[in-house]
């Protein structure tokens, strides 16, 4: 044996020993527990034991459901989800007479749209919980969600307008929200035109709309624009509050094949919008009022009844009569997103075949517009010098930047759709500092406040676009998949992948202590201003006009008053107005007849629900409670009588004495004969 | 010729026809959104898809970024290569049958000069593809890049890693190609014997075997059994499948469990361990010979160190214990480890 391996052999003995406790069962017990420690650290960290709450509420887009899902963050845990463009039998929302009139357009109604950006408002640039605003792609359309109900309150067409993309983001104070029009059509009285006339007729329009009251959504003002497609939007904030950003593609104006032809172009634009300077021109009448028809379709929250009005006409900005009203901000390729960060220096755009991320300056572009800094003047909009206003580019930033939100501590984070990342990096200096693979092809990311001047930055939400192998199968339509990521640190975390309802555009979130507290247990029976309202089971009623019954119903543990109607005909229309009297926290009724060509009624409690039910065919039809709402739940039904037309059978309801003894007239008098 | 080259010849020649069942070529295009996989498959006289619509995909995505469709039927050599390998076959078996010396001289001369052709041609309609992009209608265009898939090995275009490796077919035609040397070898010698051809065919068969035993305490790797990181080569064991991907271990005691877990008997896969008399050389572990020494610490604490069975008897006298065989050792390391539930969850071998 030679020193060196006597050598050897002392040394390997001696670590040996100093070792061997911690490895001699290393393959039996310690790796594994430290494998499931790590594991464990992380699951910790979205488990919500039961009995808690989340941190945060967000918001995700149901995209082609037309819906809001409401998700616990960091659980992932479904808490809701808001109908909003979509008819919504699971609660009656489109189908009952008081809702129906919300998804009322010039086109009609129209039950079903493709809603994508949900959108916070905001108090001096920081969301406050008050209200959701999203956004109809197909049929453009701008939505307010109230945050104390979760529901759906205030519709608005927009006119003059297809393919409302770049909708609904907010000014810091609310006092607008946007919709800008993806695909450009001809506007004004002149449609009917050759497609190949796109160039000469096919326009653009950006709407302001006035946002901070509820039931009063309007359009303050449009701006007519070049036919490009106006894709997404974001307010300036802090020094650049008062400007709006809108990114644009398909500067190549083309009209077929736009995947190709609208991929010519190295540079395409986000268009600066000067709203300031937009509100000066329509003070001082620079803005033409334009004849256009649209609905705002607003729910009172008192009668909780929707009604429907049409517009005429809507004020409109072209550029040629209002200078310093628009700038065009050349940025490459095909921008998708356009996003300000917190401090509202920054204005950062996707460009989704770019192969860098553009970041604009506000000071730079300021002082180019004081400058002149043209390259050219497109419709009257200047087209400042890229250069000019360039605060820098983020060198390889992977494949296909679509979206950025930022931290709040000077980072920004980009979602690339090709090469399925989420890349951060830092403002300022523009390098990467580290990259997330999603699974897969991540569209939208948000961090709670992500958008805003004060991002709450714990966690990113990745919305992936493509799902794959990350759950159980369900056959060839699966759900879509959001992933958390934690961003507290200096290195991105994974920490939860959650399926989601059709597909997430993009998401907002708020701390839950904005708004848990402010939200509604029930609404007050007193209050309940819709006209059918029945407060108490003495005030049911039966009553016919002509062809049409009215019934006035009640719903309460466990049983319907009236519960036994006959003298219904076939070819009557009957109209149940169904009040749930109950006043107490999360007892819900549902009323449902057998047959009926509608949905159900879900009723919450103090609220008034009417079902219209038209029989085709005389018989006895049960109708009950949808809803389990008690221990005799499954009694609570009753019975209709329908007889032929023109039958001697007596309207006739077990209603209270005393609503007989209050109720007058003939269908009163038939009314108290009692059952026959 | 004697009548054992004719009949190596003869059999070089029906393995030929392989190349007609088996595809040639693979190129697969590895990417996160798609974790099924997507490639093609280059046959003898057409490019299809791994799976049944991928060439249609491929396509699909390769609109993106200007490339031209990939159309079987536009690519002349593919009905040319048919005739080409069955007129090889062809001559290869008249050449048996005659069994004239110079005619298996043409025989491999042909091969080669066919093989060489036919890589460059392969080579060229890559780079047409690749190369040949129409940027006019190009929808992404990254400045300077080109779509070239690589000959042989892997290359990142874009979000896709592209990997080409031939495929069984070409296997077939390589091994083909061997016999026909055997032939060549034992033509050659009058004299040959059995013995001799065996030799032949045996390299030529180590020609085509999965690749053997590599380094593994290389770049923090970490034991695909324990998960720790390799450190010290010396104890180590590795784990090549028919396809030749590597498991690697830190310890003999976790190939065997990893061997005893996932049951990879059977499906041509091997099992290495390092000699710990000679670093850097492996024996396998059917030949080793064992000996568990507490004198080497080996790092899962079995203490189990591995020599080549001809090894030098100074060296394994040197470690202190007796010495056993690989089936031991598996039911030592069975007794030891087998029954605790705490085993981590090592990874399925692909098979």
């Amino acid at each position: 044996m030679s020193p060196l391996q006597l050598n050897r052999r002392v040394v390997m003995s001696a670590v040996g020993v100093a070792a061997a406790a911690g490895l001699v069962f290393a393959c039996q017990t310690t790796r594994p527990k430290t494998t499931n420690l790590a594991a464990g650290d992380v699951a910790s960290k979205v488990y919500i034991a039961p009995g808690q709450y989340d941190e945060f509420y967000s918001f995700l887009s149901g995209g082609f459901s037309g819906q809001i899902a409401v998700y616990g963050l960091p659980s992932g845990r479904l808490l809701k989800v808001i109908p909003v463009f979509s008819q919504n039998p699971e609660n009656g929302y489109g189908y009952n007479d008081e809702s129906k009139e919300m998804l009322q357009t010039t086109f009609g109604s129209v039950p079903w749209d493709d809603s994508h950006h949900p959108e916070l408002s905001q108090t001096d640039g920081i969301p406050d919980g008050r209200w959701l605003f999203i956004n109809a792609n197909n049929t453009p359309r701008v939505a307010r969600i109230d945050l104390t109900r979760f529901e759906t309150d205030e519709i608005l067409q927009i006119p003059n307008a297809a393919g409302g993309h770049a909708s609904p983001f907010t000014t810091p104070n609310t006092k607008y929200i946007v919709s800008a029009t993806r695909f450009s059509v001809p506007i004004g009285a002149k449609r009917d035109v050759p497609i190949a006339s796109y160039k000469e007729n096919f326009k653009g329009t950006l709407s302001f709309i006035t946002a901070d009251q509820p039931g009063k959504m309007d359009i303050a003002f449009q701006i007519l624009m070049p036919g490009y497609n106006y894709d997404l939007g974001h307010a300036g904030k802090g020094p650049s509050e008062g400007w709006f950003f809108f990114t644009s593609y398909n500067s190549e104006e083309a009209y077929t094949k736009l995947e190709v032809n609208a991929s010519q172009n190295d540079k395409d634009y986000v268009a600066a919008v000067n709203y300031k300077k937009a509100e000066e021109c329509v003070a001082s009448g620079k803005a033409k009022p334009m004849p256009a028809t649209y609905y705002h379709n607003y729910t009172d929250p008192k009668s909780r009844i929707a009604t429907a009005e049409k517009k005429t006409s809507v004020k409109v900005i072209d550029p040629r009569d209002c200078e310093g009203v628009v700038y065009y901000l050349p940025t490459p390729k095909s921008p998708h997103g356009v996003d300000v960060d917190p401090t509202g220096e920054y204005i950062v755009a996707g460009g989704k075949l770019a192969t860098v991320i553009p970041v604009h300056s506000f000071t730079k572009l300021t002082k180019a517009i004081e400058a002149k800094q043209f390259d050219s003047t497109i419709d009257g909009i200047p087209v400042l010098k890229y250069d000019a206003i360039l605060a820098g580019e983020v060198q390889k930033p992977g494949l296909g930047p679509l979206h950025t939100e930022f931290d709040g501590r000077g980072n920004a984070y980009t979602s690339m759709f090709i090469s399925s990342e989420v890349v951060k990096w830092k403002l300022g200096t523009w390098e990467v500092l580290d990259r997330m693979p999603v699974y897969y092809s991540i569209g939208h990311l948000m961090i709670p406040g992500g958008d805003s001047k004060k991002p709450w930055g714990k966690y990113l939400l990745a919305m992936n676009k493509i799902t794959k192998d990350r759950y159980l199968p369900t056959g060839p339509e699966m759900a879509q998949s959001a992933q958390l990521i934690d961003i507290s640190g200096d290195k991105m975390k994974m920490l939860l992948d959650f399926p989601t309802i059709g597909e997430p555009h993009y998401a907002q979130a708020i701390p839950a202590s904005i708004i848990k507290e402010r939200s509604l247990k029930f609404h007050n029976l007193a209050e309940n201003g819709n006209p059918h309202a029945v407060r108490a089971e003495s005030e049911t009623s039966i009553s016919r006009t002509g062809k049409t019954v009215h019934v006035g119903m009640v719903a309460i543990r466990s049983h319907f008053a009236p519960d036994n109607i006959e003298g219904v005909q076939v070819g009557d229309t009957v109209k149940f107005h169904v009040t749930n009297i109950e006043q107490d926290w999360d007892i819900l009724h549902g009323f449902a007849v057998l047959g009926a060509n509608t949905s159900e009624l879900i009723l919450q409690p103090g609220e008034t629900r009417t079902l219209t039910w038209v029989p085709k065919e005389e018989g006895i039809y049960p109708f009950y409670c949808t809803d389990f709402c008690s221990a005799l739940h499954q009694e609570m039904s009753g019975y209709i009588r329908v007889s032929p037309a023109g039958s001697a059978v007596a309207l006739v309801a077990n209603i209270s004495p005393k609503a007989r003894a209050q109720m007058t007239g003939g269908a009163a008098a038939s009314a108290t004969k009692g059952s026959k | 010729m004697t009548k054992l080259s004719r009949t190596l010849l003869a059999a070089a020649s029906v393995l030929l026809l392989g190349a007609f069942v088996l595809p040639l070529w693979r190129i697969d295009l590895l990417a996160p959104q798609y974790p099924e996989g997507l490639g093609m498959l280059i046959r003898i006289n057409t490019v299809t898809g791994i799976k049944p619509n991928d060439l249609a995909n491929i396509n699909g995505l390769n609109h993106y970024i200007g490339m031209k469709p990939i159309e079987p039927d536009a690519i002349p050599e593919l009905r040319i290569m048919p005739w080409v390998v069955g007129g090889l076959a062809a001559f290869g078996l008249l050449a048996a049958a005659l069994g004239a010396r110079k005619l298996l001289y043409g025989w491999l001369g042909g091969f080669v000069t066919l093989a060489i052709v036919g890589l460059i041609d392969f080579w060229r309609w890559e780079y047409d593809y690749g190369h040949n992009i129409d940027f006019e209608h190009a929808i992404i265009k990254v400045p300077g890049m080109t779509y070239q898939p690589p000959l042989i090995g892997t290359k990142q275009l874009l979000n896709f890693t592209a990997a080409s490796w031939p495929a069984l077919g070409t296997v077939c035609l390589g091994v083909a190609f061997a016999l026909g040397v055997a032939a060549l070898v034992v033509a050659r010698r009058r004299g040959a014997n059995v013995k001799r051809a065996s030799v032949a065919m045996a390299v030529a068969v180590a020609a085509c075997a999965p690749p053997g035993p590599q380094a593994i305490a290389d770049k923090g790797r970490s034991c695909d059994y324990c998960r720790m990181t390799i450190s010290d080569e010396r104890f180590g064991g590795q784990l090549i499948t028919r396809k030749g991907k590597v498991y690697a271990f830190d310890a003999i005691e976790c190939l065997a469990s990893y061997y005893l877990q996932n049951g990879v008997a059977g499906d041509g896969s091997s099992l290495w361990v390092a000699d710990f008399a000679n670093p850097g050389h492996w024996v396998e572990a059917k030949d080793a010979l064992f000996v568990r020494d507490d004198a080497h610490q080996s790092p899962m604490g079995l203490n189990l160190v591995a020599f080549s069975p001809d090894a030098d008897k100074a060296a394994i006298g040197q470690a202190q214990g007796t010495t056993m065989r690989w089936q031991v050792v598996l039911a030592l390391v069975q007794n030891q480890h087998g029954t605790s539930p705490d085993h981590p969850e090592a990874p399925g071998v692909a098979r």
